[in-house]
């Protein structure tokens, strides 16, 4: 435990909420141990930690999620056990999910009185219901009509729902307010946004606990950091008592040598893996511009572009498409290694023909988590492991084995479902999945989405080894910082098209925001 | 919209071969008869409109039009009201439901049009007349039928009693209540016991499976006395299996010729009780009835029996 | 030891197995005067679910890709109309039939099939559309007759014909009369799903399109082929079932089968596959079929009236399938 000198907690204050040695154990395994932890009003918590430390468990006995736990919950001073989620809001806790609890067909104002309506006896009393909701939309800067309150939740965009989740922990007077990862799908003025309504919070004496992944984030709103490592409770610090490079140690155990690992340019003379000429993908519907307009682009053997632009730019439709993923609708030229001139038919064609596309949503379309770390390995390569349609067991076997080494993922056994890893195994695996169908072209979408600095850090590591060995590799990714350091050059799309191209050299973010953004001239 | 229209011309011409038999033939001199029937899923009903038509065949002037509820009761009204617009010559109904189906037979009857109501009744008197079996008379001739038999058993001589399993329909029916009743009646006195008795449903597998479970854990079984046919064969196959069914007596209802009197002609069964479908008698009392005879208000039918002897 | 037994427990075959011990240990208290005891009670057993249990091989392979397959009972009474006609009444060789028979049901599965993938219909509305046109297929064929060995002749009456050979060697038992030849076609059919699942590349496609349809798709899975394998094989299975059930009832019903597909899911079900796709084995559905089996004989020997049955039936298919429910972390 790490006790930061000269630091006084705000001893005038008692604690929202005091957390005291508090553990959990599923079956055998210990995912919590000994963790104490206060909230006092009016400040911002961050809670930080790599993916599996015990975050998401901690904050689940604080909504009253698990309520089998040890140790000791106060609130305001009283000892206090919560027995469902109900119990814990109505203590003035409420927690913000990654997923967005609200119901989507239910409107607005529903919404944020759900489980505790305004009523007169047994009927629903509306006008009230209206009122308050109206209010609590004005407080937190939502210019929301009657009329909008009356809409259903869905109508919305995140950003909103997120504000709408903010008004509903208002609506119950809550003390304490835990925000997980909640930038993680909005745009940078939505961030903004966000943090002045944070610090309009804080100003009312509510507790903030916020968890992000995002150093800038941490740096600019917290008051206190706090860091779990496997289940175990670092540290406590103020921002200032808690520099980057202390975080990370604290985060991963051990010092990281730099961002990224430095990389070797391949040289000019390496021969095109991938030429696009032309390539359009059509519109998802009709009368709508076409979701990428006429790109046309190399990228050759060894060498990592990467492809840079905000949602919607059409970045993402650009990869589906070119692995086949819309079927043989797409116009244009993609000629691999040098062939003749192919069009991408299906995912299938794609693999045969040495295209692999790591997806961006990792449960969603990389892994099947019913199925086991094997079965997952070797899933996409199984034509290869399969004589006459019969698959070749002890080969199979064999390279997942040699896989769960080679990519250093941490596994019980190969046969435990996919979906007990935590978020950077699982990443390793889809990784693996697609090496093992022997890639000449790799395309990446948001290849470290989601997991903690240790795992990120093997996984530039293993993108090297495979450059080195002549894979092309084309990849979205929305951190600036990855994108910079990792990629040899840098095309930015926006509204479909390929708008610039930079050499590493040339590229800054401010460059790439711009075209992104959609400056004509850089 | 394209595509709406092409599916409905699909639609459309996929019903044409079902629908084009089931169109009226003009009416000449002839008379037509409009026969509506409560379901052509069970075998007896499928006979009962085939001895209808054999039957008819015979008159040249009769034409049947045959109409299937499909187990429906409103789609069965619905059918004697288009038989009455249509104005047919007399219409011939097996029921579904007593209760409902009676206001269109009432209606028919008061327009004139002579109804012959077969096999289940419809309320009150406002028909031609009524042709049915009895089921508990049918139940009680299988019952009497094996009592003779069993008095013929070593095992009675001895001073036992002959030992019956008991195959019955499914018991929320009135048929195989009333056949289960008028069993009972039948065996009344005699040296008999049911040592073994189940609900097939009227079903052939469920029949074998049941048999199969008395043929465990009875050793000495007498005879089977099975609500259908089907139930009885598939108690013989059970036996069979077991190398029984040489010590076992099957008796069977319905006689139909491809499944009772065959069963019996085999050498399965050795009685077959007929439920007879009084499909012939309609048409047999609908002539009469058209040429303006008077005809008994009721008939009762009383099946044959087909035994081994 | 307390964990061990938990974890054992979070196996669903454990789970499955204990179900079926239950099953088996209530037969042996309500033995009916020894009955259960005998041999013979068990290989009559293994007979009756073996049917049952065909339709369920194929239930499996469409429950683990996330679909439901309610045709399965009407394409076995289908099946058994046209068996019976072609070999009893055309009296065709049996090599001409069987290819004929079995190729319609897979037939019947492909549409299913087609259906389900390339026109986009939920798998309860293709296969309920399916189970009510192929009732309609097989009474139309037969005339609404059973297909007897009682041939029915222009004039209205009918004559005998003899039954094909084959009524005869698929309605026998043997090993010494210990076991039917219907449970050794059942577990012919058992092998056969074990291999595709198990051996085959396209059984780890069925469980991946299951599990995940747009991952399994984007990682080179062919999904459409997986589920018309799925669908085609559940119509081949049911197929075999209409013939075993027209050797066993010695004529080809047009009637039967109704409700059979429900059994075939309970089996499934009762076994621990999931309903929502990507999980479950053809060893939870032998157990699931033995259970059901059983659970019927333990019933029928002891001559349980009609309501009882059902009653204890719902009870029982709840309890195993609360067995099953895994617990949610």
């Amino acid at each position: 435990m790490h006790e930061i000198e000269g630091f006084v907690e705000p001893a005038a204050l008692a604690p929202s909420v005091k957390l005291t040695g508090i553990g959990k154990s599923f079956g055998a395994h210990r995912v919590l141990d000994d963790v104490s932890m206060d909230l006092f009003p009016g400040e911002v918590h961050v809670l930080a930690g790599e993916n599996g430390a015990g975050k998401s468990t901690l904050i689940k006995i604080l909504a009253g999620i698990h309520t089998d736990y040890d140790g000791m919950v106060m609130v305001g001073g009283k000892p206090t056990r919560f027995n469902n989620p109900h119990d814990a809001s109505h203590s003035g806790i409420s927690v913000i999910h990654q997923e967005m609890s609200l119901v989507e067909s239910m409107s607005v104002a529903e919404n944020i009185f759900l489980g505790h309506e305004p009523s007169r006896g047994p009927l629903l009393d509306r006008s009230q219901l209206t009122r308050r909701a109206f209010d609590l939309c004005a407080q937190l800067d939502l210019a929301f009509t009657a009329a909008d309150l009356d809409r259903n939740v869905e109508e919305f965009s995140l950003a909103i729902k997120n504000r709408i989740e903010i008004a509903k922990a208002l609506s119950l007077d809550a003390r304490v307010i835990v925000m997980d990862e909640p930038t993680s799908a909005l745009n940078s003025t939505e961030v903004e946004r966000l943090f002045v309504l944070i610090e309009s919070l804080r100003a009312r004496g509510c507790a903030i606990v916020y968890i992000s992944h995002k150093m800038e984030e941490i740096y600019r709103i917290a008051d206190r950091i706090t860091v779990l490592r496997d289940g175990r409770l670092v540290g406590t610090a103020p921002r200032a008592g808690c520099p980057q490079p202390v975080l990370l140690r604290w985060m991963i155990g051990r010092d990281l040598d730099g961002f990224a690992p430095p990389r070797a340019a391949p040289p000019e003379s390496a021969v095109p893996a991938l030429s696009v000429k032309d390539f359009t993908v059509p519109p998802s519907s009709p009368g709508r511009p076409p979701r990428v307009h006429k790109a046309s682009f190399t990228v050759r053997a060894g060498e990592i572009v990467g492809l840079a632009g905000l949602q919607g730019s059409g970045a993402s439709e650009l990869l589906q498409g070119l692995f086949g993923a819309y079927g043989p609708v797409c116009e244009g030229t993609v000629s691999l290694a040098g062939n003749a001139a192919c069009k991408p038919a299906s995912p299938h064609d794609a693999i045969a023909r040495g295209v692999a596309l790591l997806t961006g949503d990792r449960k969603g379309t990389g892994l099947i988590l019913d199925l086991s770390v094997q079965d997952n390995l070797t899933l996409a390569a199984l034509p290869r492991l399969s004589d006459h349609g019969l698959v070749d067991k002890k080969r199979e076997r064999n390279i997942a084995v040699k896989n769960v080494s080679d990519f250093g993922i941490r596994v019980h056994s190969i046969e435990q479902p996919v979906s007990a890893l935590s978020g950077g195994n699982q990443q390793k695996v889809v990784l693996a999945k697609w090496m093992n169908t022997g890639p000449r072209v790799l395309l990446m979408e948001e290849p470290t989405r989601g997991i903690d600095i240790g795992a990120k850090h093997e996984i530039y590591e293993m993108i090297n080894e495979w450059t080195a060995r002549g894979v092309a590799i084309l990849m979205l990714s929305t951190e600036m910082p990855e994108v910079l350091r990792l990629c040899d050059r840098i095309l930015v799309m926006h509204r479909g098209e390929i708008t610039a191209g930079f050499s590493r050299a040339e590229a800054d973010p401010e460059k790439i925001l711009a075209v992104a953004m959609g400056a004509s001239t850089v | 919209m394209k595509k709406t229209i092409t599916i409905l011309i699909v639609l459309a011409a996929s019903m044409i071969p079902f629908v084009a038999n089931a169109a009226a033939p003009k009416k000449g001199k002839k008379y037509v008869i409009g026969m509506s029937q409560c379901n052509l899923g069970e075998p007896w009903r499928v006979q009962m409109n085939a001895d209808i038509r054999k039957a008819a065949e015979s008159h040249p002037s009769l034409t049947v039009i045959f109409k299937d509820a499909q187990n429906d009761t409103l789609k069965q009204r619905a059918q004697i009201e288009e038989f009455i617009n249509a104005d047919v010559d007399l219409i011939i109904v097996s029921p579904k439901e007593a209760a409902p189906l009676t206001p269109p037979v009432t209606a028919a009857f008061r327009q004139g049009i002579p109804v012959i109501v077969l096999d289940r009744r419809v309320l009150g008197n406002r028909f031609t007349q009524f042709i049915g079996a009895d089921n508990k008379l049918i139940g009680k001739n299988a019952g009497e039928w094996i009592a003779r038999h069993a008095a013929n058993l070593s095992r009675v001589k001895q001073g036992g009693k002959a030992r019956i399993v008991e195959l019955k329909g499914l018991m929320t029916s009135t048929p195989a209540l009333d056949r289960h009743l008028g069993f009972l009646a039948g065996i009344k006195d005699a040296p008999v016991e049911i040592i073994f008795e189940a609900d097939t449903k009227w079903l052939e597998p469920e029949a074998r499976r049941e048999m199969e479970s008395a043929l465990a854990v009875h050793r000495e079984i007498d005879i089977v006395y099975a609500h259908n046919d089907p139930a009885a064969h598939g108690a013989y196959l059970a036996a069979k299996a077991a190398g029984r069914e040489k010590d076992i007596v099957f008796v069977g209802i319905d006689g139909l010729m491809q499944e009772g009197q065959a069963y019996v002609r085999q050498g399965v069964l050795q009685a077959s009780f007929e439920y007879p479908t009084g499909g012939a008698e309609a048409i047999e009392n609908a002539v009469k009835i058209l040429a303006g005879e008077k005809v008994p208000k009721e008939i009762t039918l009383s099946g044959r029996s087909f035994t081994q002897e | 030891m307390k964990l061990f037994l938990s974890s054992c427990f979070s196996k669903p075959w454990v789970r499955a197995l204990f179900a079926l011990v239950l099953i088996f240990a209530v037969g042996c208290i309500f033995n009916a005067d020894g009955a259960f005891g005998r041999w013979s009670t068990h290989r009559d057993m293994l007979r009756q679910v073996s049917v049952y249990g065909i339709l369920a091989c194929g239930m499996t392979l469409v429950i683990i890709t996330g679909g439901i397959d309610l045709a399965v009972g009407s394409v076995l009474g289908f099946s058994a109309v046209l068996f019976a006609m072609l070999s009893i009444h055309l009296g065709l060789p049996l090599l001409a039939v069987l290819p004929i028979v079995l190729g319609a049901g897979v037939a019947c599965g492909l549409v299913s099939g087609t259906l389900v993938t390339r026109w986009r219909f939920q798998p309860f509305v293709a296969t309920l559309s399916m189970m009510v046109f192929a009732r309609g297929l097989a009474k139309w064929l037969s005339g609404g007759q059973k297909i007897s060995s009682a041939v029915q002749q222009p004039d209205g009456s009918y004559s005998y014909v003899d039954l094909p050979p084959i009524f005869d060697w698929l309605d026998a038992r043997l090993l010494g009369g210990n076991i039917s030849a219907v449970t050794l076609v059942f577990i012919g059919c058992l092998v056969i799903t074990w291999f595709v699942l198990c051996k085959l590349r396209y059984g780890r496609y069925l469980y991946a399109t299951g599990g995940n349809e747009a991952a399994a798709r984007l990682s080179g899975v062919p999904t459409v082929g997986a589920r018309l394998l799925a669908y085609g094989m559940g119509g081949f299975f049911s197929a075999v079932a209409g013939i075993c059930q027209t050797v066993q009832e010695r004529q080809g019903d047009p009637e039967s089968g109704v409700s059979y597909e429900l059994t075939a899911i309970a089996i499934a079900v009762i076994g621990g596959n999931s309903l929502t796709g990507g999980r479950g084995g053809i060893g939870l559905t032998l157990m699931g079929a033995l259970t059901i089996g059983y659970l019927e004989k333990i019933l029928s020997i002891n001559a349980v009236p009609e309501s009882g049955r059902l009653m204890l039936t719902g009870v029982i298919i709840i309890a195993a399938v609360l067995l099953q429910r895994r617990k949610e972390a």
